[in-house]
């Protein structure tokens, strides 16, 4: 097992465009790194150009202090599991699994060793005779990771594995991937564009937008403490709620809008001196919001119900704030219809603000 | 800058460009190609430029001399060809029997066909697999097992009913029409299967009967196959010879390619008619293969591939 | 609840529901619709209408198809005009006549032969145009013989292969290249009318080794030869530019003399004379050979026919003509022979000779055959190979394998379906081949099979119906297997 370190990595097409820009991350020995982001964020392009499948245009790939820019994929000592599972359809699975190794020459007992260990952790030991072609999803799958799992590699890479299975299957298998890391302690490189799966699996997270790294963390820290408009955005799910309000004119104490209030203290208050700004971002998240009046600093929100989804022990509103749809996550016996108009209020610590012309954080630290 | 040269393959079905190393080996293969498509053309040129040298020249003279002597090209050929304007048995003539063969060989064919296999897929009866496979089972049959007794048939019909038949061209289009069938409800029975059930569900439910199903369901929906296999018919009809032979043979009215295959005899002395006409042949296929080429090659790797 | 309004083919009992209270007071829609038991949209009707589609198509293949395949069958135990039951005569004429015994032996070339190499060519056309920019262009370009009738290919093919080097491409390219290693004389023999080097020594030459021809005598330095010609035309010699023939004395340590045309109409059958109007010729290539035989120089005659070594050291000489003067260069192939076979066959007895010789004309057909279905093969070939998933076979790059070892482990064995396919279309392709024949080698009895052979017997006059009936039987059985392969595949 070894580190990935991507330097600089970035992927220019021809006509200019940018795949990847300038993408700097150090993945650790056996640490499991999501790159998550929306569709199109390049996060398959960096995958792709650390496994060997596309050409870097500037930036160094490094894997165990080795730059591998030049070498071809099969002697980067990486395993790459496809979205599609990229199965061999004419190759029973033991076949499939001891591929790569046949290719190395490596002595039959020694393949068979290594495959059918790899078929007890993956369960597949029933299969191994089988074609791809008669496995359900799941079990093509596992028979993908297995294939990658024998080559015992530097490093495991990832291509958005569970995308083509159906929920609860995805939730089984994320389980069962988690459980593996574990296991192997392999360094793991996973890209999704499913922030959940991000959030629940990994060691730390690498948001991406447009080619560009927005911000590496652990999930807990990509979750309190984002660094702009978009990380706070992208995680967590129902997504966070921004409006946008005024700097009172009078001194800069607090932020106001149509009903809305925001209660600054002084650090918040300087930096929007600082920064000259009138107008603010403010972010906060629907399970932070509850129905009722505020007691000292933070948001305060007149709002009107427009929808109420019941969830069992809790209930989602959709209300009307700022002229904008604000989500909500409340306890159940808040006892809300449609129409009602209402208080919603939010701890200060629960609240985000952001640079409109910048979409940063306007957070020290 | 990555020291390795990219050339970009096209975009490959999954969406991916292939990154692919140019090595000294890759001007070897284009010039390779090249002289390969150049060596393939070669015919076809050959044709052509014999039906524009004068017809004394053909066994004096090479008909790559042109190259060299373009002056000796001529459009003779062409003019003492049409001189016979629609005399019948001349190749004007010859033009429109073909043509008068191939068109209702074509429609009938693309409209029975669809026909049978909308019953084949959307018809609610027992059986509809063994019939499609009888009728595929009938796909590879040579022609040459029906070519007797359909003649045999014909002329019991006109001892029965003073009708030709036999020596006519709706003689031809009726045994065209057979044989193509077996190809035309395999192409357009797999194009429909695509077409989801539903939509036909969904008609029904309005009120809609199996005709009018047909007419404005799945017949719009199955024109690029209808397409594909009219243009498949047409060039494979339009271009046959032994049909042509045995069903209109004592008939003044010749196909194309009977009147080609009339001059074999003759050769060193006519091969410029066969030149002349065999480019005048070759102008309605080829015309429509490059128009149609999508149309074409989908009809084709449909008959072949499942 | 509202009635709702009756339709039409519609074989449905309405049922009107009433609203579920429980639900809080919401309505359900008006008309939940019950089934009968029989599919919604109509009952009866609608199957008679779907088979109605099916008819046409169904009648016109049992009339024009199915019923005559019975009567082929039927016919082949028949006679010449379907009047008399012979049982197995024709089946027993056709394997005991050579002839059609030859148009098996064809078939069997034709079937072993084309479709593998077709799909050979198509394979590999499928992959390299994968790595070339224009690749739609090359395949335009070979794809389209598809769309000429393979009437007018034979024909084509005919002419290119002609024998004839002004008229065949073939046979030209070739005389070009030959001629480029070793061209032809000024004088070269007219084999076809009989004519040897031989019979071209007229006076003072004798015929060597190798297609040469020797002076009889023997010479040295300081003597002089006549040695005459015949057989050689005067256009030929007006063509090269000869003039009269005019004798040399001798002259010291050279050794010289005199090649001339011994003809004259005056005297018609006197040889070792030179007589006024009789030409020198010109051009010839001289060697003078020593006693032991070996080169000791050479030399060209002049325009009268004249020629000289000179600085010969004493000793016994003898001049020869070169051979190089006679040879004939290229006079063409003969690839439309149905006699000349690629597989050595001479000495065997006929029938051994007619079963395993392979004529060269099926391998020129074979040729013609190939540039017309090539782009077919690869056409089909190179959808398979577009329609493997890029991603297995990056995983196998990323399990190591070489760009080699992807292509024979990988693409291979996905790409195997397709290439049956096409092997199998070629066949059924190749059994009924006719027009290619008929218009490439129409007079050449050796390059029938069972189509054509078909076609002759049974449309000549007269007509035998009977021994045309047994041969399109076996046509049909031979295609038969095919077919249980096809239904397999689809099922």
């Amino acid at each position: 097992m070894s580190r990935v370190v991507l330097k600089d990595l970035t992927k220019r097409y021809a006509g200019g465009n940018l795949a990847v820009d300038r993408l700097n991350l150090e993945v650790g020995d056996g640490e499991f790194v999501c790159l998550v982001g929306p569709s199109g964020c390049g996060k398959t392009t960096a995958l792709r150009m650390i496994a060997g499948l596309e050409d870097i245009s500037s930036g160094q790939v490094l894997i165990g202090e080795k730059v591998v820019n030049l070498l071809p994929p099969r002697d980067r000592d990486i395993a790459l599991v496809f979205q599609s599972y990229a199965l061999y359809p004419h190759m029973s699975v033991y076949d499939n699994m001891a591929f790569g190794l046949q290719l190395r020459k490596t002595p039959k007992p020694q393949i068979e060793t290594a495959v059918r260990q790899a078929a007890r952790i993956l369960d597949l030991e029933r299969f191994l005779d089988r074609k791809p072609g008669q496995l359900s999803g799941g079990q093509r799958q596992r028979v993908a990771l297995g294939r990658a799992i024998v080559r015992e590699p530097a490093a495991f890479l990832m291509d958005e594995p569970l995308s083509n299975l159906d929920a609860k299957l995805r939730v089984q298998t994320r389980a069962e991937i988690a459980r593996l890391h574990q296991r192997l302690k392999a360094t793991m490189i996973y890209v999704t564009h499913d922030q959940v799966e991000a959030m629940t699996m990994a060691d730390r997270i690498a948001v991406i937008s447009e080619g560009v790294l927005q911000q590496v963390g652990t999930p807990k820290d990509l979750y309190e403490k984002p660094d702009n408009r978009f990380v706070a955005g992208f995680i967590g799910s129902p997504s966070m709620n921004f409006v946008e309000l005024k700097v009172e004119a009078d001194r800069g104490s607090r932020l106001v809008g149509d009903g809305a209030q925001v209660v600054l203290d002084d650090a918040q208050r300087a930096r929007l001196r600082d920064l000259g700004l009138t107008t603010a971002t403010v972010g906060f998240r629907p399970e932070h919001l509850r129905v009722g009046e505020l007691e000292g600093p933070g948001l305060r929100l007149d709002a009107k119900i427009d929808v109420v989804e019941f969830l069992g022990n809790d209930e989602l509103i959709h209300a009307v704030s700022e002229g904008k749809d604000v989500v909500a996550i409340v306890e159940a016996d808040a006892r809300l219809t449609v129409g009602d108009s209402v208080v919603l209020s939010a701890d200060p610590r629960h609240v985000y603000l952001f640079n409109p012309q910048t979409d940063l954080s306007l957070s020290a630290g | 800058m990555s020291a390795v040269q990219a050339i970009a393959s096209p975009v490959t079905s999954s969406g991916r460009r292939l990154a692919i190393r140019l090595r000294p080996g890759r001007m070897v293969l284009n010039v390779v190609l090249a002289l390969i498509a150049i060596f393939w053309m070669v015919p076809t040129i050959s044709l052509l430029v014999i039906s524009l040298r004068p017809s004394s020249s053909y066994g004096v003279s090479g008909w790559w001399t042109v190259f060299t002597d373009p002056a000796q090209l001529t459009l003779q050929n062409y003019k003492a060809l049409f001189s016979t304007g629609f005399a019948t048995g001349g190749i004007l003539d010859s033009v429109i029997t073909t043509a008068l063969i191939t068109v209702p060989a074509t429609l009938l064919v693309t409209a029975i066909s669809s026909l049978a296999a909308y019953s084949l897929v959307f018809g609610r009866w027992r059986g509809r697999t063994f019939v499609f496979l009888l009728i595929v089972g009938l796909l590879v049959v040579p022609v040459q097992v029906a070519l007797i007794p359909v003649a045999q048939l014909y002329d019991a019909f006109f001892n029965l009913t003073g009708l030709h038949v036999y020596a006519t061209l709706p003689g031809v289009v009726i045994f065209h029409v057979a044989f193509g069938l077996p190809f035309g409800i395999f192409l357009m029975r797999n194009f429909y299967t695509g077409i989801p059930k539903d939509l036909l569900e969904a008609g029904r439910i309005d009120g809609a009967g199996e005709w009018t199903l047909f007419r404005r369901v799945v017949l719009p929906l199955g024109l690029p196959a209808a397409a594909s296999l009219a243009i498949f018919q047409f060039i494979w009809v339009w271009n046959d010879l032994l049909v042509g032979l045995v069903f209109l043979g004592g008939n003044a009215h010749h196909t194309l390619t009977i009147y080609l295959f009339s001059f074999t005899r003759t050769l060193s002395n006519d091969y410029w008619v066969i030149a002349t006409g065999g480019i005048i042949s070759i102008l309605v296929p080829l015309a429509i293969f490059f128009a149609f080429q999508r149309y074409f090659v989908r009809g084709v790797l449909a008959g072949a591939v499942k | 609840m509202a009635a709702l309004p009756r339709r039409r083919s519609l074989g449905l009992r309405r049922a009107v529901a009433t609203p579920a209270p429980e639900l809080g007071g919401v309505p359900l829609s008006a008309g939940a619709l019950v089934e009968t038991g029989r599919p919604p949209g109509g009952g009866w009707r609608s199957h008679l209408g779907s088979l109605l589609f099916l008819a046409p198509a169904v009648i016109w293949l049992a009339v024009i198809v199915g019923y005559p395949l019975i009567g082929t069958i039927r016919d082949s135990f028949y006679n010449g005009n379907s009047t008399s039951f012979v049982g197995l005569a024709n089946y027993k004429t056709v394997f005991s006549t050579a002839d059609i015994l030859v148009t098996f032996r064809n078939n069997v070339i034709w079937v072993v032969v084309a479709p593998f190499l077709l799909t050979f060519l198509g394979l590999v056309f499928a992959v390299i145009t994968e790595r070339i920019r224009w690749a739609t262009a090359f395949k335009t370009v070979v794809f389209m013989p598809i769309a000429f009738s393979m009437t007018a290919s034979g024909l084509v093919w005919n002419s290119i292969m002609n024998i004839d080097p002004h008229v065949g491409v073939l046979n030209a390219t070739l005389e070009t290249v030959s001629d480029w290693f070793s061209p032809p004389g000024l004088y070269p023999v007219n084999t076809s009318a009989g004519q040897t080097i031989a019979s071209l020594a007229a006076s003072g030459l004798r015929p060597g080794p190798g297609g040469t021809l020797v002076s009889s005598a023997s010479v040295s330095p300081g003597q002089s030869l006549r040695l005459g010609l015949i057989g050689i035309s005067p256009a030929t010699l007006e063509l090269v530019g000869a003039k009269s023939a005019q004798t040399v004395s001798p002259v010291s340590g050279a050794v010289n003399g005199l090649v001339w045309r011994a003809f004259s109409p005056a005297h018609p059958t006197v040889r070792n004379q030179v007589f006024p109007g009789e030409d020198g010729i010109v051009g010839m290539h001289l060697t003078l050979l020593g006693s032991d035989g070996s080169s000791v120089a050479t030399t060209t005659t002049d325009v009268h026919g004249d020629f000289s070594f000179t600085g010969v050291s004493s000793g016994s000489y003898h001049v020869q003509l070169d051979s190089t003067n006679f040879s004939s260069g290229f006079t063409g192939i003969y690839w439309l022979s149905g006699n000349q076979s690629i597989t050595p066959t001479s000495g065997l007895s006929q029938t051994a000779q007619a079963l395993l010789s392979i004529p060269l004309v099926d391998m020129s057909m074979i040729i013609a055959y190939l540039w017309i279905w090539a782009g077919f093969a690869m056409v089909i070939i190179g959808a398979g190979l577009a329609a493997i998933n890029r991603e297995v076979l990056e995983a196998a790059r990323i399990d190591g394998a070489t760009e080699w070892q992807t292509f024979r482990r990988v693409t291979m064995p996905m790409l195997a379906p397709v290439l049956v396919v096409v092997f199998v279309t070629m066949i059924i392709n190749v059994l009924k081949i006719f027009d290619i024949i008929v218009n490439m080698a129409p007079s050449v009895s050796q390059s029938n099979t069972l189509a054509t052979e078909l076609y002759y017997v049974g449309f000549s006059s007269p007509p035998a119906y009977g021994l045309a009936s047994a041969l399109a039987v076996l046509l049909f059985i031979l295609v038969v297997p095919v077919i249980f392969i096809n239904l397999r595949r689809i099922r």
